[in-house]
């Protein structure tokens, strides 16, 4: 039954996203897309190749080629800064990995904190169990030996 | 523990400021321009690119023998519609003396570029670039261009401006001789 909860769910979300690829808006497009030249998205940008990518964009949704389609033949004209993502070699490769690098370090920081916490919480839980007594020996004796002059 | 965190906090700022400024001192950007400027011969940094005139790729390995002119253009460039059918004619004239001229087109598209060399007349050797090029020659804007020496080292002069044919003469006997 969840089995299918999810897979319903799933097409639920997957629809519109399939939808978006294959009748992409201009609107969208220019949105997601960026200037070579200014480094602005498209739909900021009023120079020349922006302008020229807006025309081509519209002229391919007419001819309906999808999201992907048109994402794809831009990178192949005027490479992957188009798509207004760091490259993945050299030095714009840290881009990527100083923030993938500091969630890994975020996570392991959490779970270093919760296994600390865990660790200093069943100590506090051992402490105040009346069947773990830290009275030591001699002390419990004593008692001991208290309660039965008290009952006898 | 808290010192820790705060220890490691301090290092990592400190050592992307490090990164930072290794990346602005030993980085390539502009590098190459800057140094052919102060009269500097530098080694030409390779590339293999797509055609745009034609099929196939064109590497700058397999002209080594010859003197190299790469001139970086774009089509929404004004400078650049001025200079090209200079380009052209120097290009033949230098044709025979074992000279080529390369275009490398940026931030084009295909049909534009294509267009602009027909409108032209531009028949010398054309590649598409996709920055990175420009990025290790340090080109900053268009048109812009530099002569490999037969060698494979880019010497001076760097125009940085629509090349006359004056410039053009001079920097492919420089080339030569150098």
């Amino acid at each position: 039954m969840r089995l299918l909860v999810a897979a319903l769910t799933a097409l639920v979300l997957a629809v519109p996203a399939l939808a978006d690829n294959l009748h992409p808006s201009q609107r969208q497009m220019e949105a997601e897309l960026v200037c070579p030249t200014c480094h602005e998205p498209l739909d900021e940008s009023s120079s020349p190749i922006a302008q020229r990518i807006k025309d081509y964009i519209r002229k391919r949704i007419a001819e309906g080629a999808t999201e992907n389609q048109i994402k794809d033949e831009l990178v192949a004209q005027l490479g992957p800064r188009v798509l207004g993502v760091p490259s993945t070699h050299g030095f714009d490769l840290l881009a990527w990995v100083i923030p993938l690098g500091g969630m890994g370090l975020g996570f392991l920081a959490v779970g270093a904190g919760a296994w600390a916490w865990s660790r200093n919480r069943s100590t506090d839980e051992a402490v105040l169990d009346p069947g773990a007594s830290s009275l030591g020996t001699h002390v419990e004796k004593r008692l001991d030996d208290e309660l039965a002059r008290f009952d006898g | 523990m808290h010192r820790v965190a705060q220890a490691a906090a301090v290092a990592v700022v400190i050592a992307l400021l490090g990164v930072l400024v290794w990346k602005v001192v030993n980085g390539n950007g502009g590098k190459i321009a800057h140094q052919v400027d102060n009269g500097q011969i530098v080694i030409a940094p390779p590339f293999v690119r797509s055609r745009l005139d034609t099929t196939g790729r064109l590497g700058l390995a397999s002209l080594r023998g010859k003197v190299v002119v790469l001139n970086f253009w774009a089509t929404w460039c004004i400078p650049c519609k001025q200079e090209a059918r200079t380009l052209e004619a120097v290009a033949n004239e230098w044709k025979s003396k074992g000279v080529v001229f390369v275009g490398i087109n940026e931030e084009s598209l295909t049909g534009d570029a294509k267009a602009f060399l027909a409108k032209y007349g531009v028949t010398y050797p054309q590649v598409k670039d996709d920055g990175s090029l420009e990025g290790h020659y340090g080109v900053i804007g268009y048109p812009e261009t530099f002569f490999v020496n037969r060698k494979g080292m880019v010497v001076p002069p760097h125009i940085a401006a629509p090349a006359t044919r004056q410039q053009l003469d001079a920097g492919i006997r420089g080339a030569i001789a150098s």
